[in-house]
């Protein structure tokens, strides 16, 4: 008979100073060797798991725990986080954050460096990690430079070296492209060969679908459904709707070659056009004057786009792989890049470089980023050119924030705090709204709530550009689709 | 040309040239000694292949001692001037101190580092502080750039003129999103066994080559002759 390797008993948990509990009443156990996923919507109780099962709740996040927990024959409310380091490993959302070391030979190693291992047993293990996880090519580079699907292979890379029985995923996707998304899976898989217990937790289940042994669906702090992973992966397209999950499969949407850009031909009076959108980072040695980048100079160029047009009052969605171009395109438009020479001209207006700020404006992937003030109507007062608080508050009816105009932006929720940002672009007047990758790391409802607003902007007058990986989005909101790869227009087309 | 030096030296350096630049410099050989030993970490700079870092720093330390000895002097006045003192003075005081720190973090590796410090028997608990704080400044960095982006996209970033808003704005979501970082950090270092009784090991290894004890020796002699010729001779 299998041990159970994990054995939550009854488990209540509250954060310090919350007054709602995460957890109520929850027990589970997980045998050896088993795959778990986790499902459920943002705040049901995933991560809580998560970190009760390697420990940093209690000793870490301090709160309020009853009932008991069990790892590896362990109780946790007894047992150091140390002492776990060698037997669960976690690998975290947020790529930013879960490195110690600032080049990837020192993240692989850190682990096994702090549990006291000789140092040929290290190199020994980093050795075989590295092999197995064929990422050669990361090695002896900066963290800072990689991308965020490298970053995530790191950090498997990282707990794998630790050997550790059971490894613990909390949303590790949010972050990746269709490319990265796959090797994580590929990685879940030859883990699961070795024998591994894996629990993930995540909103993306496409790529789990056929991996996971059991799944677990939790809502308000329990579990709500439980399927094996049979069961789950027949559910019809329309239950797993019905439970508030995303799509189990996703239609490649990206690799499509199709072109039907005959609407291209649309009157320039109806569109945003872009001209000149050239870009390099590996710039030319120059004394005083740069050189205006053209269409010549395409051997350096990170991003090319000599002429595009943007159809007025829709929504456009921007894919690609990570790395091709695309964030560096949407910097370029709202002039962030000053070395870019693009021109956009809408309504008969050219807009030249700083100029562009006036046009464009930004939601950032991170939007903690680009909420300066203490309140919700001083940050959106604070992009008007003249200050009228009847049009500031109109503008917060619209995104529904009326309720929270006094409170600060920083003690909203995430969803909020995107709205915030677009309260203040739409108050500064911008016409062409970019969304950098808005849905990351969020569930089906919130998820389509951007899609909702996405669409309601571009109803309103704007003109919305769209980064995004989650293709349910796309299918949601979006009314064409613009690939860039390798820093040019790969396709453009109206979404079937 | 590559040096890699231990950084058992580079610690040595920051500590020689802060002592050094902190007693002042009164004759024309004090004033030699002090620059040599400025130049090393800017030829080391260079060796890196930092030369934009590296002009920077030479340029900015080269106009405020040209200021000071040639358009400065005990009897200035006027406003400009005293300006123009105080600046000369911080810059050639300090700006040493920063070049070599800067140096050290810009080509120091966290193993390295810690490797060094446990073999200096230092306690963990300082070395893992410092450890945090060396990996810190390139996280500060990218979002300080984040949020300048997003300043520039408000049109606020001269804050309307004041320089407190101006602070402000940038100061807030800095803050936040620091803290956040800084609190899953933590979280991702300690689910790794940082922090734990058992001694760590390292891989990274230490070796002290001729570039070491050149510059060892250099900066002993640089500092005894300073020291000597001041309070001595």
């Amino acid at each position: 008979m299998m041990k159970n390797n994990i054995e939550i008993e009854n488990v209540s948990f509250r954060y310090k100073g919350s007054a709602e509990s995460l957890l109520d009443n929850f027990s589970l156990t997980v045998k050896k060797g088993e795959v778990l996923l986790l499902c459920g919507e943002s705040g049901s109780g995933k991560t809580t798991v998560i970190r009760l099962i390697n420990g940093l709740i209690p000793h870490y996040y301090q709160g309020e725990l009853e009932g008991n927990v069990r790892v590896a024959e362990r109780d946790i409310k007894e047992t150091e986080l140390y002492e776990l380091a060698g037997t669960v490993g976690t690998v975290f959302q947020n790529p930013r954050s879960q490195f110690f070391s600032v080049d990837t030979d020192g993240e692989i190693v850190f682990g096994p460096e702090n549990i006291g291992l000789a140092t040929d047993e290290i190199i020994r293990r980093k050795q075989e990690t590295v092999k197995e996880l064929d990422i050669e090519k990361l090695l002896g580079k900066s963290l800072f430079e990689l991308s965020g699907g490298e970053k995530q292979k790191i950090a498997c890379a990282s707990v794998s070296a630790l050997l550790p029985d059971i490894i613990l995923l909390d949303e590790p996707s949010a972050n990746l492209d269709r490319t990265a998304t796959e090797y994580l899976r590929e990685t879940i898989i030859k883990w699961k060969k070795q024998g591994k217990t894996i629990i993930v937790s995540e909103h993306r289940l496409w790529y789990l679908r056929d991996i996971a042994d059991r799944v677990i669906r939790m809502e308000n702090g329990r579990i709500k459904n439980e399927w094996t992973g049979k069961d789950f992966s027949g559910l019809s397209s329309e239950s797993i709707q019905k439970l508030r999950l995303r799509p189990l499969t996703v239609e490649d949407t990206f690799s499509s070659e199709n072109d039907s850009s005959s609407f291209l031909d649309m009157p320039e009076e109806n569109a945003v056009i872009l001209e000149n959108f050239f870009f390099t980072y590996k710039r030319r040695p120059h004394l005083f004057f740069r050189k205006k980048l053209t269409q010549a100079d395409e051997d350096i160029l990170t991003l090319n786009i000599p002429k595009l047009r943007l159809p007025k009052n829709s929504v456009i969605a921007v894919v690609g792989s990570n790395g091709t171009g695309k964030s560096t395109f949407l910097r370029c438009v709202c002039g962030l890049e000053r070395d870019c020479p693009g021109v956009i001209t809408m309504d008969g207006k050219e807009y030249k470089g700083k100029n562009r700020t006036e046009l464009c404006y930004m939601v950032m992937q991170d939007v903690n980023h680009q909420l300066f003030t203490d309140s919700v109507m001083a940050e959106v007062m604070l992009s008007m050119k003249d200050k009228n608080e009847k049009a500031c508050e109109i503008i917060l009816e619209s995104l529904g924030l009326l309720p929270y105009k006094d409170k600060h932006p920083m003690a909203l929720s995430g969803g909020q705090k995107q709205r915030v940002a677009i309260a203040s672009a739409v108050a500064a007047g911008a016409k062409l709204l970019l969304f950098d990758e808005p849905t990351s790391g969020l569930d089906l409802s919130h998820m389509e709530m951007v899609g909702q607003l996405l669409t309601n902007l571009a109803r309103s007058g704007s003109t919305v550009l769209v980064s995004t990986h989650d293709p349910e989005l796309i299918g949601q909101c979006c009314d064409y689709i613009l690939c860039i790869d390798k820093g040019k227009v790969g396709y453009y087309k109206i979404k079937e | 040309m590559n040096i890699r030096l231990d950084p058992r030296t580079k610690l040595y350096m920051i500590l020689i040239v802060s002592a050094v630049v902190m007693m002042s410099a009164t004759t024309p050989l004090l004033w030699a000694v002090r620059i040599i030993i400025t130049l090393v970490p800017i030829v080391l700079l260079i060796a890196e292949k930092r030369y934009a870092s590296a002009f920077r720093f030479f340029a900015l330390y080269t106009i405020a001692l040209i200021l000071t000895f040639f358009f400065l002097s005990d009897e200035s006045t006027g406003i400009i001037k005293s300006l123009l003192t105080g600046y000369c003075g911080i810059i050639a005081q300090f700006l040493p101190a920063m070049i070599t720190a800067w140096y050290v973090i810009r080509t120091t590796k966290i193993d390295e580092f810690i490797s060094a410090m446990q073999k200096m028997h230092i306690p963990d608990g300082i070395t893992i502080s410092l450890a945090v704080v060396m990996r810190f400044f390139p996280t500060i960095k990218e979002e300080y750039l984040a949020i300048r982006d997003a300043m520039k996209m408000r049109g606020i970033s001269l804050g309307g003129g004041n320089v407190i808003k101006m602070i402000e704005y940038r100061m807030i979501p800095l803050l936040f999103s620091c803290v956040n970082i800084g609190d899953e950090l933590s979280a991702a270092a300690i689910t790794k066994g940082l922090g734990g009784k058992i001694k760590r090991t390292s891989v990274a290894v230490l070796k002290t080559g001729a570039a070491d004890i050149v510059l060892i020796t250099g900066f002993t002699v640089a500092a005894a002759v300073f020291v000597i010729f001041k309070y001595f001779v």
